[in-house]
């Protein structure tokens, strides 16, 4: 017989059977838990207050998962304020990116011909497949909406100072990732709206001067993304970026235990970091406290989250990616709109006073050997990201307090400020104010565009089937074709859309001429699919008769009509 | 102070444990309704949306590349293309030629790569290749739509009398009439018909593939038939003889709008009005002399 079971069998002999498989299971739970014994850990669950010596500090220097966490906090960071919450919210987002990532990956094959089909075959043939894609496409814009107010509050509360500014640095590492994992994704779908708004982020990438067009190669794999970019996103998806983002998080969450969480600035002396001198009566026991606090706020973070998905939230997913047709008012993501914004700059260069406009050209051209879009677009949109990391070493100030950072936190308002202002031009409606950044065609083709979207719904293409009425249908306001009350609704709209336009210029000061009329045109194809078309008669800028014409089919089964 | 309360909030062990299990439970709650959900109706409901917006693509796709020539409604046109719309074409086609496979995949094969040789004379046209790797405009996705598009005429196959039906295989056809020889002055004709750009319109068996205006293969028996029409008579049409139409037609295409053409109702105005001016009298005679061989009785 073995040692070990010799052993056995001796214990059995002195204490008898019960007490040694208990003591055995108790043996294998506390090596599991690096250290805690089944007692401990249902004190731990009571809330029952620490045993002295603290059994519960062994798995801090004893387990991987522990050990990238402090043993205590100070008490007072376990308020709500000063961290919100944000950076474990940041990792929480992460971890379910993860796994829903994985689910997703088991179904989806990175390839033009079969990328789009896969989505398809998730939505419509894989139990828990739109919720996994809900889950994972609304969780990555939280992550990012996440990410980005944990900066904001790291950055006002001057978490970033000395002897964090490291800390500060693999953050924004994490920032770029985090924005990457989201764009690399977006392709994913294989989807028009995925296909043109990647192409119009690598063709930014492609402006940059000397090495622009290489990296666009690179990334795309060809000239144009095809077969070659999918697989490079998507390897850049679930491979590159996670694993940097791993590897940064746990330097970043390493960082943190190092260092403490900075306390309340009020409550440090100026320039003097004492996070990690905690008063033995200040302290706050990871176990149990913070842990139940963090599985507290991830619990609800994610219940949140899974009953948007499993509600109101549709990930959506448009026709299949159309290299040869453009989709009007492409867009890209919107956490990207900033960056679009950027671009619109040079076309207020045009609008300045003509000497002023000139001499802009004039620098952008010989002195900077660029044109002004190449210099907004490629060089100002990753100095924003230089200037992040930058910032612990511009900052000279030692003191945190709010009342000595004027100058810095009126800074981070006005880039905040900008970045969010960009971002309304990036849309293509532009600033509603201003309507500076406002892009768009002729006022028919944006009519139609706002019925009858090229990708997406809209309300020409919502009338329930049985009130697509065959015949064509003249736009009025009292439009009254019989048994068709959505249909009548549209045409009014239709017309009020119509009367907008003619009275009011848009941002380009495009206007409908006064007589331009509009009629609805549906025809039946077959039994249960319609063509409903929608024709503009007006008069173009050279004032000669025009006619515009835009159609879709509709199915009586595609589940549009609301 | 309400916000110095919330900003100050630390949830005491009660609540921690409480919210924690509610939230565990909401999570559990969301992954069974979906789950219920998915496995009863919502996985149907969406496959069902989803092969109806493909429906939708294949449609777009059919009206671009086929109806030419085969029709907006899939009956076919003559020496163009086959009927894709009929009974004959869904229940017995795939028989005929002898495809071992489902009708589905027989169109998707046809469309895919075409048919190298014409499988009858009475095609004027060889079936072009549409997949993209053959030299086609069409990606493959968009060919299986277009699939989808022409097997939901199924429900409802039409089978109206001018619908074109592809010949059976092997079948013995009838041969072609000799085209009687033109003159000089006929030979003339045709080539003004090309160089005056009438072949990006119209089609003529043999000479010209444009399927905007109506087909000119019987143009002559038309005639005929038009002129001693209600319709003609209703318009301001004022041709008494197939020659006196037809010079009619070139010189002043508004008198009369033909009711139908290749890709449905012929559109007035498209055909340009101004021959008169642009072509001399005498080649315009030519012109006229050719087109009423064109579906004339041989005597
Ligand atoms: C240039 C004219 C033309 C176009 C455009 C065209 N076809 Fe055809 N199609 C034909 C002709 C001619 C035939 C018969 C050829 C033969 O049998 O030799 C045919 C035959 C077919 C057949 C076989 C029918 C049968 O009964 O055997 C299918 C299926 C078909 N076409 C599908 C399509 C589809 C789908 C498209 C559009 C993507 C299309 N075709 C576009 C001319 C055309
Ligand atoms: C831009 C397209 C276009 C061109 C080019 C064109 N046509 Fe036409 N043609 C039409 C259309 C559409 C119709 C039917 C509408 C109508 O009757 O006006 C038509 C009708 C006709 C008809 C009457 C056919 C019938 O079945 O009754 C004749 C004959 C004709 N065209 C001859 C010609 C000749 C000859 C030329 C060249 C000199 C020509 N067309 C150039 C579009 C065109
Ligand atoms: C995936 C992204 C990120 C994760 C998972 C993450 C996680 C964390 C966590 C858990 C903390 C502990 C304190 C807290 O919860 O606030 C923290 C602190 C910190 N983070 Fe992040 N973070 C991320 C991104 C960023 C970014 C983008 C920045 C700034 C550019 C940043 C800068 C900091 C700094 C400076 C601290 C120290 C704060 C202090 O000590 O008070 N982090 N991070």
């Amino acid at each position: 017989m073995s040692v070990i079971g010799k052993r056995f069998v001796e214990q059995v002999k002195t204490t008898g059977w019960k007490s040694t498989i208990a003591q055995r299971l108790d043996d294998g739970f506390t090596r599991f838990t690096a250290g805690l014994s089944w007692n401990d850990v249902r004190g731990v669950l009571r809330g029952d207050p620490a045993p002295k010596p603290n059994p519960r500090v062994k798995p801090h220097t004893e387990a991987f998962w522990f050990h990238i966490r402090p043993t205590f906090y100070h008490e007072a960071v376990t308020t709500l304020y000063p961290t919100f919450r944000l950076g474990l919210l940041s990792a929480v987002f992460f971890t379910i990116e993860i796994i829903t990532g994985i689910f997703l990956m088991i179904f989806y094959t990175p390839s033009p011909e079969r990328a789009y089909t896969n989505m398809i075959d998730i939505l419509t043939n894989v139990p828990f497949g739109s919720f996994m894609r809900d889950l994972h496409r609304l969780g990555a814009e939280a992550m990012v909406i996440v990410v980005t107010l944990h900066m904001a509050r790291t950055f006002a509360t001057g978490s970033y100072k000395k002897p964090r500014q490291f800390t500060w640095f693999t953050g924004v590492v994490l920032l770029i990732v985090t924005l990457f994992l989201s764009f690399s994704g977006y392709l994913l779908p294989w989807d028009q709206l995925s296909f043109w708004a990647v192409t119009i982020g690598t063709s930014m990438a492609d402006a940059a001067p000397v090495f622009g067009p290489t990296v666009n190669l690179l990334l795309r794999g060809a000239p144009d993304i095809g077969a070659g970019g999918l697989l490079r996103f998507y390897l850049m998806h679930v491979v590159l970026f996670p694993l940097i983002g791993i590897i940064f998080v746990a330097v970043h969450y390493y960082k943190v235990v190092r260092w403490g969480i900075s306390l309340p600035p009020e409550m440090e002396p100026i320039g003097e970091d004492n996070a990690r001198k905690v008063p033995p009566d200040k302290r706050v026991n990871f176990l149990p406290d913070i842990a139940t606090n963090e599985i507290m706020y991830a619990g609800v973070a994610f219940a949140i989250l899974a009953i948007s998905a499993a509600t109101w939230y549709n990930a959506p997913l448009e026709t299949h990616a159309n290299p040869l047709a453009t989709p009007n008012h492409t867009v890209a993501p919107w956490y990207f709109y900033w960056l679009q914004g950027l671009l619109k700059i040079p076309h207020i260069i045009p609008i300045l006073p003509g000497p002023i406009a000139g001499a802009l050209d004039q620098f952008f051209a010989n002195v900077l050997g660029l044109t002004p879009k190449v210099f907004w677009g490629v060089i100002v949109g990753p100095l924003v990201f230089v200037l992040l990391f930058a910032v612990p070493y511009i900052d000279p100030n030692p003191s945190r307090r709010y009342g000595d950072r004027k100058i810095m936190l009126s800074l981070g308002g006005v880039f905040a400020a900008l970045i969010l202002y960009l971002s309304l031009a990036g849309i293509p409606t532009g600033v509603p104010v201003t309507g500076f950044g406002y892009v768009g065609g002729t006022p028919p083709s944006e009519i139609a565009q706002e019925f009858m979207p090229d990708e997406g719904e809209g309300e020409l293409m919502t009338i329930p089937f049985d009130q697509m009425i065959v015949g064509e249908h003249a736009v009025k306001p009292d439009a009254n074709v019989p048994n068709a009350p959505k249909l009548n609704q549209v045409l009014a709209e239709v017309y009020h859309s119509m009367e907008k336009r003619k009275t009011t210029a848009d941002p380009l000061g495009q206007i409908l001429n006064e007589e331009a009329t509009a009629s609805v045109k549906i025809t039946q194809i077959q039994p249960d699919l319609k063509q409903i078309s929608i024709i503009i008669n007006y008069l173009d800028t050279t004032g000669a008769a025009q006619q515009y014409v835009k159609y879709k089919f509709i199915h009586k089964d595609s589940g549009r009509a609301h | 102070m309400i916000i110095k309360k919330i900003v100050t909030y630390r949830p005491s062990f009660t609540v921690r444990i409480l919210a924690g299990l509610i939230s565990f439970m909401v999570i559990i709650a969301a992954c069974m309704v979906t789950g219920v959900a998915d496995l009863t109706q919502a996985l149907t409901t969406r496959d069902t949306a989803y092969r109806s917006r493909l429906i939708e693509e294949g449609a777009r796709v059919y009206m671009d590349q086929c109806a030419r020539c085969h029709g907006v409604e899939g009956k076919g046109i003559e020496g163009q293309g086959p009927s894709l719309s009929s009974s004959n074409f869904f229940n017995n086609r795939v028989k005929e030629v002898g495809w071992n496979s489902t009708l589905e995949t027989y169109i998707a094969a046809v469309t895919k790569s075409g048919i190298p040789l014409k499988s009858s004379p009475m095609w004027e046209v060889t079936h072009p290749p549409f997949l993209d790797r053959f030299g086609g405009p069409l990606r493959e996705d968009q060919i299986d739509n277009v699939v989808r598009f022409i097997m939901n005429w199924r429900q409802a196959p039409i089978d109206t009398a001018d619908v074109v039906e592809a010949p059976k295989p092997g079948e013995a056809f009838a041969p072609m009439p000799t085209p009687v020889p033109l003159t000089a002055a006929q030979e003339e004709g045709k080539n003004l018909f090309l160089s005056n750009g009438c072949n990006a319109c119209h089609a003529i068996r043999g000479v010209a593939n444009g399927a905007i205006g109506p087909s000119l293969n019987k143009l002559y028996e038309d005639a005929l038939k038009w002129i001693s029409s209600e319709e003609y008579k209703a318009s301001q049409g004022k041709a008494t003889t197939p020659e006196e139409y037809i010079r009619e037609s070139i010189v002043n295409p508004q008198a009369f709008i033909v009711p139908e053409c290749p890709q449905g109702a012929c559109p007035a105005g498209v055909m340009p009005a101004n021959y008169a001016d642009t072509i001399p009298a005498a080649d315009l005679d030519k012109l006229i002399d050719y087109l009423s061989t064109l579906g004339r009785p041989t005597q």
